[in-house]
């Protein structure tokens, strides 16, 4: 009490001061909070980044000692080469040129195929879990969401192990169809674009010789490949751990939509088909944002189940950006180039992620 | 302000009673398969670890394990037993052979550090975190935005690349082959501020603002008052840090790579598949995969409503 | 940044001081490997026993570690790694000329008794940079049962590779299960003469009619359907195939010898020499030496070169010898021991040890196998034509080569 007091006798210069010490007291507070984040972030994060983009204008092996035993810097381990790295991916006709947007080419396969699905599957499965009329709410969220605590080492182990040649999935599908030849799963390069339009009786030799001319060091014909076979089981699998969080996402926002927002709707007469277009599916927008920004962020870096299942192949079609630049980086030795594709594949991941923030509008201005 | 309550309204047409009547059976026709899907992998995988290598190979789908249990999957003459011997179509002799390989080896000590790792970062995280995640959403200081997309930016790199310059950090420091060296650099990380983040700037604003009218400072503010109500979002970083490391494999490899005392499962079952070449030992990776899983599993079904909730508080981000 | 240097200086100092404290009496070294079966790794601590006794002042500390080279790399670059190490051939040239071995090939107690073959393979820069510590050939491994069965006789030249595998094809057997990659089509390309480089390694000579015609043949056997591969068998590796009865003939190394006998006993089968081309016999040695770090990066150097040369000396390759599970030692001297242990009937592993061809390349080689490994494949799968294939391997190869330049 006696402090309210104390506060109604300041003078204006004397509130002014305290409300600039408050001031300067949260700012103390904030950096003080944010210390231990910021200086573990800062050490172990983006001094890598800022290493890695060092790197990236360098000839480094990747082998080479950057110290000796006494921690004296080895200046012999490489030498700067400026933006030649960049030029080699994006710009000079060569196996490097063609390996980047072989990888490019993948992953936007992946993340064009993953990402709306994945979206749109949670969504739809999201939307049934929140009926009213639906029984045993908790086991299906617990059923979807639990391929979600599994490793993806374990899942892509368990994946093989469904779709290998003579396995379970290839067994099932010979009983129902007797005549049916073993599909090599995991090991199967054909594109599925190229599949289809090879049912249509369109192939390579048939549609022109526009098809063989190269851009960027892929036959244009290849462009229009498609995921491969192999790709298309690894996207299904990404698909599959993921669902089960994202769809938890959207059950969350769902329940936060007040059920008043509906009654008005259902007043005006609005059908099922148009509540969910015009009110679900706006109302959801930052949700939405969320779980694309989540998912590209995924999809663009994903690594681990290519690592375990198919190490880039058959015919790199499975090659990743985040794969190229392990298999840069670790199998062939050039350090240099590896860093440079990670800041390409960073750049691009930042980019979509800004043209996605546009189109969803997802973030309100706060 | 609406009165009408939403059974009143409900008093259609025919068409769509019969229509109320038929999406429930679209709908649960809808999860059930999808539930399957989602299920019957890791019900494979549980029974496929339990057979003898050809019953894996032949009868992947025997589901129903039928006594003699813990058959032996050699003959007292050392040959394979093949697959008819021990498995039919549907049903099969339940075998420890995968098992066997994985528990001769250090199991017990990988186990142990796996949990030591986990529960170190798993509380660390949830005090940085959430004093990092508090400060973003409700303390005004210069470069506060700044530093929250910048932490955004961190988690668009591939790690991979980030590899050897960490590495090279962590050795300067003294802190290869040491649990620190996987400790610290791992107890704050940016996603866990994220949702910390999200999860504060639900708390209206009036309980801080009574509080600083008692005269606490933000310090005891933030002890007193925020954290004991922040108990559901802590939880569920928790379980997200905790499943995380669990499950880390790369941080692992290259600070305790070169001492095997300090290995996690993921490390040690990777040793182990390296010893089996390229072979495909099933019994033994699935069983391997059932050890790896198991521990988050339990604590999974234990505390199935945080997990749950756990996505959900991410799931207010944006908004 | 004082108080940064400071922290390392203190880290440093304690960490002399503990070094010097140890040091004391013994010294101590890493010794790292990758984890190979039980047997393998029981061998090896033997021999690491057996030299802790001969040396008392040294102390050995094994490590094998998952996912080896990547952990090795972050080592290498950071200047902080194992004494000794194993450098498999494939590696030898990439990890020689970014500095992280120590040539110790002039201390190598008597160098003559290791195969010139393998000397070869680990002489970079005309320097002998580290002694082998054992090595595996191809060869043919084929199914006697199957083999009685069709009444095949043992294939000795391509020619009757390729009957021999028409007649043991069966609706459920391949004749022939090779990985479809480049160490298993070499033999082939140096039996019909070809090359990858020229003899001084200096020019590409890929783009040949030798190897079309290796490629060829290869391919031809999978394009005709008498070969398989083990992916469309259903296996991890050839081995796994042959041994499951599912092919009738497979060309691996010795590695594959205790493996079929601890998982397929009752799978009855054999060795030969691989078939011989036009050109004369090849077959590919996969070998793996014991590296020392860099002088700059290692306090030991004297201790590890001990090691090193111990383990791969006369006693080590018969310790080797002895325990004969699937690698040979790399000396001709304990050749005998090995097969008497290991069995008589695999002479043709051994025998390959004198016409072997090294799987080693220079470095940057790796864009040039994916190129020809990914060609292979969708050759044998008909969509890719056999000019083309070589012509893209060749140019790989060359821009890999232009880039060491």
């Amino acid at each position: 009490m006696a402090e309210a007091v104390s506060h109604t006798v300041e003078t204006a210069p004397e509130k002014l001061m305290t409300q600039r010490s408050q001031r300067i007291q949260e700012i103390i507070a904030g950096y003080a909070f944010m210390a231990p984040a910021i200086i573990i972030l800062t050490v172990f994060l983006v001094l890598p980044m800022v290493a890695a983009l060092f790197f990236s204008l360098t000839d480094w092996n990747g082998i080479t000692p950057l110290f000796d035993r006494q921690g004296t810097v080895n200046t012999q381990a490489f030498e700067m080469v400026g933006l030649e790295n960049y030029e080699r991916l994006l710009l000079r006709e060569g196996s490097r040129q063609e390996a980047f947007f072989t990888s490019l080419k993948n992953t936007v396969y992946f993340v064009l195929g993953v990402v709306p699905v994945q979206t749109i599957l949670a969504l739809v499965l999201a939307v049934i879990v929140n009926q009213r009329w639906l029984k045993g709410k908790g086991f299906f969220r617990t059923a979807f969401y639990f391929p979600s605590i599994s490793s993806s080492v374990v899942i892509s182990l368990i994946f093989m192990f469904l779709f290998a040649s003579n396995g379970i999935i290839n067994q099932g599908i010979k009983a129902l169809f007797p005549g049916y030849q073993n599909v090599t799963w995991l090991n199967d390069a054909t594109g599925v674009i190229h599949a289809l339009l090879g049912g249509l009786g369109i192939t390579r030799d048939t549609v022109g010789e526009w098809a063989r001319t190269e851009v960027l060091s892929i036959r244009l014909w290849d462009w229009i490949s498609g995921p491969s076979v192999t790709m298309l089981m690894i996207m299904i699998l990404n698909t599959w751990t993921t669902i089960g969080t994202m769809m938890v996402i959207y059950l969350a926002a769902l329940q936060n939509i007040p059920g008043q927002v509906y009654e008005a709707a259902y007043v005006d007469g609005a059908t099922t088909g148009q509540i969910f277009r015009k009110i679900t599916v706006p109302l959801l927008r930052p949700t939405t944002f969320f779980v694309i920004t989540l998912g590209l962020i995924g999809t663009f870096q994903v690594f681990d189940q290519i690592y375990v299942i198919s190490s880039g192949g058959p015919a790199d079609t499975t090659l990743t950006i985040a794969y190229l630049v392990y298999r840069s980086g670790f199998d062939d030795s050039r350090m240099g180039l590896a860093t440079a594709t990670a800041m390409v594949l960073f750049v691009i991941i930042f980019v979509f992620t800004m043209i996605q923030r546009r189109i969803v509008g997802g973030e309100k201005a706060d | 302000m609406a009165t009408a309550t939403y059974d009143t309204i409900q008093e259609s047409t025919p068409l769509s009673r019969a229509l109320r009547r038929i999406v429930p059976i679209v709908g649960y026709t809808i999860l059930i398969i999808a539930a399957l899907t989602q299920i019957v992998p890791f019900v494979l995988t549980v029974a496929n670890s339990f057979k003898c290598l050809p019953a894996v190979n032949e009868a992947p789908a025997a589901l129903i394990p039928v006594a003699p249990f813990g058959v032996d999957c050699r003959t007292p003459e050392g040959s394979v037993r093949s697959a008819s011997e021990t498995s039919t179509a549907v049903t099969f002799n339940p075998a420890l052979e995968g098992y066997e390989q994985v528990f001769e080896q250090n199991l017990g000590r990988w186990l142990l550090n796996s949990a030591i790792y986990s529960v170190a970062i798993m509380l660390l995280r949830i005090i940085f975190d959430a004093l990092a995640g508090y400060a973003l959403a409700r303390i005004k200081f210069p470069g506060n935005r700044l530093i929250f997309t910048a932490m955004l930016g961190t988690m668009m790199i591939p790690a991979i690349v980030l590899l050897i310059p960490r590495f090279i950090i962590l050795r300067q420091l003294g802190m290869i082959n040491n649990y620190s060296g996987i400790i610290v650099p791992l107890m704050v990380d940016a996603f866990g501020i994220f949702l910390m983040k999200q999860f504060f700037e639900t708390i209206p604003n009036d309980i801080e603002e009574a509080a600083q009218v008692d005269g606490a400072n933000r310090f005891v503010m933030f002890f007193r008052v925020i954290l004991p109500m922040a108990t559901p979002a802590l939880t569920a970083l928790a379980i997200f840090s905790f499943q995380g490391m669990w499950n880390n494999f790369l941080d692992t490899l290259i600070v305790v790579g070169g001492n095997q005392e300090l290995w996690n499962l993921p490390l040690g079952l990777s040793f182990l598949r390296g010893q089996s070449g390229e072979a495909l030992i099933w019994n033994e990776f699935l069983a391997g995969s059932v050890i790896t899983t198991l521990p988050m599993a339990i604590l999974f079904f234990a505390f199935q409503r945080y997990f749950v909730e756990g996505t959900t508080y991410s799931g207010l981000a944006g908004q | 940044m004082r108080n940064v240097r400071l922290i390392v200086l203190m880290v440093g100092l304690f960490a002399l001081l503990g070094a010097g404290l140890a040091s004391a009496q013994t010294t101590t070294i890493q010794l790292a490997g990758w984890s190979s079966s039980d047997a393998e790794n029981a061998a090896l601590e033997a021999m690491v026993a057996a030299f802790e006794e001969a040396n008392p002042d040294i102390d050995v500390e094994l490590i094998f570690a998952p996912e080896y080279e990547t952990f090795m790399q972050t080592g290498f670059a950071s200047g902080d790694y194992p004494n000794v190490f194993y450098v498999d051939s494939f590696r030898l040239q990439d990890w020689a000329s970014a500095g992280v071995l120590e040539p110790y090939g002039d201390q190598i107690t008597n160098p003559d008794d290791l195969y010139a073959s393998l000397r070869d393979i680990f002489t970079y820069d005309g320097q002998l940079y580290c002694a082998p510590k054992d090595f595996s050939t191809l060869a043919l491994v084929y199914n006697t049962d199957l083999f009685e069965a069709a009444g095949v006789a043992v294939p000795t030249n391509w020619e009757e590779l390729r009957a021999a595998a028409e007649a043991l094809t069966t609706e459920d057997v391949a004749g022939l299960t090779t990985g479809i990659e480049l160490p298993r089509f070499l033999p082939f390309l140096y039996e019909a003469g070809g090359s990858i480089l020229s003899e001084d390694g200096t020019e590409v000579v890929l783009d040949s009619d030798a190897t079309i015609t290796a490629v060829d043949y290869f391919v031809s056997l999978y394009t005709d359907g008498v070969a398989k591969s083990p992916a469309d068998l259903g296996a991890g590796w050839a081995g796994e195939a042959f041994g499951q009865g599912k092919a009738a003939m497979t060309i691996e190394g010795n590695w594959i010898i205790q493996y079929l006998i601890d998982q397929f006993p009752d799978t009855n089968w054999a060795v030969s020499e691989l078939p011989v081309g036009s050109e004369g016999p090849a077959t590919m040695a996969f070998t793996v030496c014991y590296g020392v770090a860099a002088a700059a990066n290692n306090d030991n150097l004297e201790a590890s070169v001990r090691l090193a040369d111990f383990l791969t000396g006369p006693e080590g390759a018969m310790m080797v010898g002895e325990s004969g599970f699937g690698p040979m030692p790399a000396r001709a001297s304990a050749a005998e021991t090995w097969l008497s242990s290991r069995g008589e009937e695999f002479a043709p592993f051994v025998a390959g040890g004198d016409y072997s061809y090294a799987w080693s390349f220079p470095p940057g080689f790796g864009t040039f196998i994916d190129t020809f490994n990914n060609g292979l494949n969708e050759a044998v799968k008909g969509n890719v034509d056999v000019q083309e294939l070589v012509q893209d391997s060749a140019e790989a190869a060359q821009e890999a080569l232009d880039e060491l330049m």
